[in-house]
């Protein structure tokens, strides 16, 4: 399709693009939940490469250029590196399900509360403003280092990256609402080694913060109800969680496509859940563990105030042993739960540490 | 029933627990309480948090953690590593508005778009619009590589900036949703892998985020919310209209914060004028250098004109006077930015017709 006439001073058409193209004939179509990611999976356009050569970020099914320039530099270029099979799923699930602190949460339900308790709610609140937008920070760092290849993954990071920014503001919202104001930071998520910023691998990093730091904040999100004084408080929690489990959920179904796909590596994850193990109840990162700040708010919360602490440290220690018992759950989920058969993990030994 | 020994007390109840003695060592300590923000007709927005000392936005941000603005810093924390530490090289007053618009204005392509508004075309308009679609996505993958290697190395004393960006790079997921599922439902299939010479210049753009802003906004984002509002004038059903109109609005955000940040920079950091300038100057030869690839041009002509006998003279001359609305805006913005902003020394590409 090449035109040789020309137009006055109008350049003359080429057209020889025309005929350069990915699959053609394709009529995706739109399902019952609309017309999702899932259903443009199809052809070769669903099909994912287990390396991805594609440096010059050309999207997956386009026909390459030949003279493009590898502009890319991408670092995560194996599939098993970073995939879960039910990408497409999260991404909807976390687009449909998008909400705003400034209009969803009944803000009007908050009523002045004793000193105390205000000052446990806004000290959580100061906390978890704090270490929310780590979830931020470390996966849009990924994305970029990721080749789009595997862009169903990085659109639910996309995803998270948006949560994790309204978690941190409905927190900060939250503090300053009602006569309160923020208290001190933890310094929680500072650059330590082993911290998740500092993971040199993604799925070091999905390990640290999907499954044992979100998935240790996620039980606290659960138990708002617990915590909450107002409808403001509860719908807050209650839409944390939801959030939460999808991030949640990517570092499980991550794992566990790792676990399938590369046997190789088990080992080297069941290291990471080692060193996740060791800390879960010392670590700052975790509300619920022993750093007084948090802690001791949370009792405050959970007991009704601060003459009710020892009421409140019992919820706390029913929280902590949840929150071992769904890390548990995750772990065999993901594939890993040979670790509580054959006496490698800790677990048995936190639960008993749980009340200390 | 204290243990003066180890600090703890036994609960006493059926199950013996020892229970800390609670040191409330935190409590009392807050830098501004007394707070109280409520909402408006608006809800309760960003913007209103910033009251008192948490709305103090300091020209420098020294912390290297995550410490929340306004709360008690840890001090010792390992540092995190963030980069972009000054007001001048990412503020923009506008941040956290654009940031709760983002949020009331989102949208879901799977279901907020008419698809099956979607009837065959002319292969040579299918065609063309496929390569458009391929182009644009490939650019929304480059705006989410360059917004999310950024992200996270900014300050959180400047949260607003990072939750915009947050928005931003979402919206950019959409994007490259939005125009993959088109390209993939009307018996088309993606086109030709674009030319990446104003990608290559986005990325490597590394020196500073201000003058990424510079190629980001002024460039990137001004063509591509220009391209879509001559795609949505030349539209062939309701669904390309919805997502021609909802992608316009998304672009209007990030080319609002990008014109407002330079707009801040340029005033208080006189030294980045020469960069910013420098970088524009770089990034539209770049980009011409793109436009001289005749496959973009030609698709766009295609659509405006209604297929390849339209394109010669009617398509073509659209697409003129798109680079010529391109052009008239670019120089309007410069002039509000009091950068030099005269159209003679733009790129042959960028010139007015008769002086081509």
């Amino acid at each position: 399709m090449t035109s040789s006439k020309t137009n006055g001073n109008l350049p003359d058409l080429d057209l020889g693009w025309m005929d350069q193209h990915g699959p053609w004939d394709t009529h995706a179509e739109p399902g019952k939940y609309g017309f999702t990611l899932a259903d443009i999976q199809i052809g070769e356009y669903g099909q994912v490469p287990e390396e991805s050569n594609n440096q010059t970020g050309r999207p997956r099914g386009s026909k390459p250029r030949a003279n493009s320039m590898r502009l890319g530099g991408y670092t995560v270029r194996t599939k098993s590196d970073i995939w879960l099979e039910n990408a497409s799923f999260l991404y909807e699930e976390a687009l449909q399900r998008q909400w705003s602190s400034a209009t969803d949460v009944p803000w009007e339900s908050i009523k002045p509360l004793p000193d105390d308790v205000e000052q446990a709610q806004c000290q959580m609140a100061t906390f978890l403003t704090e270490v929310e937008f780590v979830a931020g920070d470390v996966p849009a760092r990924w994305i970029s280092s990721t080749t789009p290849d595997y862009f169903e993954a990085r659109q639910v990071l996309l995803a998270q990256v948006m949560d994790e920014s309204r978690h941190m503001d409905v927190f900060r919202k939250r503090a300053l609402a009602n006569g309160g104001g923020l208290m001190r930071a933890t310094g929680a998520t500072a650059g330590f080694v082993g911290g998740i910023d500092l993971s040199r691998d993604f799925t070091e990093m999905s390990s640290r913060l999907h499954i044992s730091g979100e998935g240790a904040v996620l039980t606290i999100f659960r138990m708002g109800e617990l915590m909450a004084y107002n409808d403001a408080e509860k719908t807050i929690y209650r839409l944390c969680a939801q959030d939460e489990a999808r991030h949640v959920a990517f570092g499980v179904m991550h794992l566990r496509y790792m676990s399938q796909n590369e046997p190789d590596r088990r080992e080297e994850i069941h290291s990471y859940l080692d060193e996740a193990e060791g800390s879960m109840l010392t670590d700052a990162a975790n509300p619920a563990g022993r750093l007084t700040q948090t802690s001791e708010s949370l009792c405050i919360l959970l007991g009704g105030g601060s003459d009710k602490f020892d009421e409140g440290f019992r919820k706390l220690v029913a929280i902590r042993r949840r929150q071992l018992q769904e890390y548990r759950k995750r772990v065999i989920s993901a594939g890993f739960g040979d670790r509580f058969d054959n006496g490698r993990s800790r677990l048995n030994e936190l639960m008993a540490q749980a009340a200390a | 029933m204290a243990d003066s020994q180890t600090g703890t007390k036994s609960a006493g109840d059926s199950r013996p627990m020892d229970i800390p003695e609670p040191k409330f060592n935190w409590m009392n300590q807050s830098r501004q309480w007394g707070t109280r923000v409520t909402p408006d007709k608006k809800g309760l927005t960003l913007d209103k948090t910033n009251v008192g000392i948490y709305g103090e936005v300091p020209q420098r941000w020294g912390d290297q953690g995550r410490n929340p603005r306004g709360a008690i810093p840890v001090k010792g924390a390992l540092p995190i590593g963030y980069s972009v530490t000054q007001k001048t090289e990412l503020w923009a007053d506008c941040a956290a508005e654009l940031y709760e618009e983002a949020i009331q204005r989102r949208w879901a392509p799977a279901t907020d778009v008419p698809w099956s508004s979607i009837q065959p075309l002319p292969n040579d308009v299918e065609v063309a619009i496929c390569q458009v679609c391929t182009e644009i996505l490939q650019y929304a993958n480059i705006d989410i590589e360059v917004l999310t290697n950024w992200q996270h190395r900014m300050s959180y004393g400047y949260h607003e900036v990072k939750q915009f960006l947050a928005t931003a790079s979402l919206d950019a997921a959409r994007r490259y949703e939005a125009f993959r599922k088109r390209a993939l439902i009307n018996g088309g299939g993606l086109g030709l892998e674009p030319t990446g010479q104003a990608n290559r210049f986005l990325l490597e753009s590394r020196g500073g985020w201000t003058e990424t802003v510079a190629g980001l906004a002024l460039i990137r984002t001004l063509f591509v919310a220009t391209v879509c509002e001559y795609l949505y004038k030349h539209s062939y059903n309701d669904a390309e209209r919805v997502v021609y109109s909802f992608v316009i609005q998304d672009l209007a955000r990030l080319l609002t914060y990008g014109v407002e940040h330079l707009k801040f920079s340029l005033a208080h950091d006189d030294e980045r004028r020469g960069s910013v300038i420098t970088m524009i100057a770089i990034g539209l030869g770049m980009f011409a250098r793109d436009l001289r690839d005749p496959v973009l041009r030609e698709a766009l002509a295609i659509v405006f004109g209604g297929g390849i006998s339209g394109a010669r003279n009617e398509g073509m001359s659209i697409y003129y006077d798109l680079i010529e609305d391109f052009r008239e805006r670019h120089l309007a913005m410069r002039r509000w930015l009091d950068l030099p902003a005269d159209a003679a020394t733009m790129p042959r590409a960028f010139r007015p017709r008769d002086q081509n």
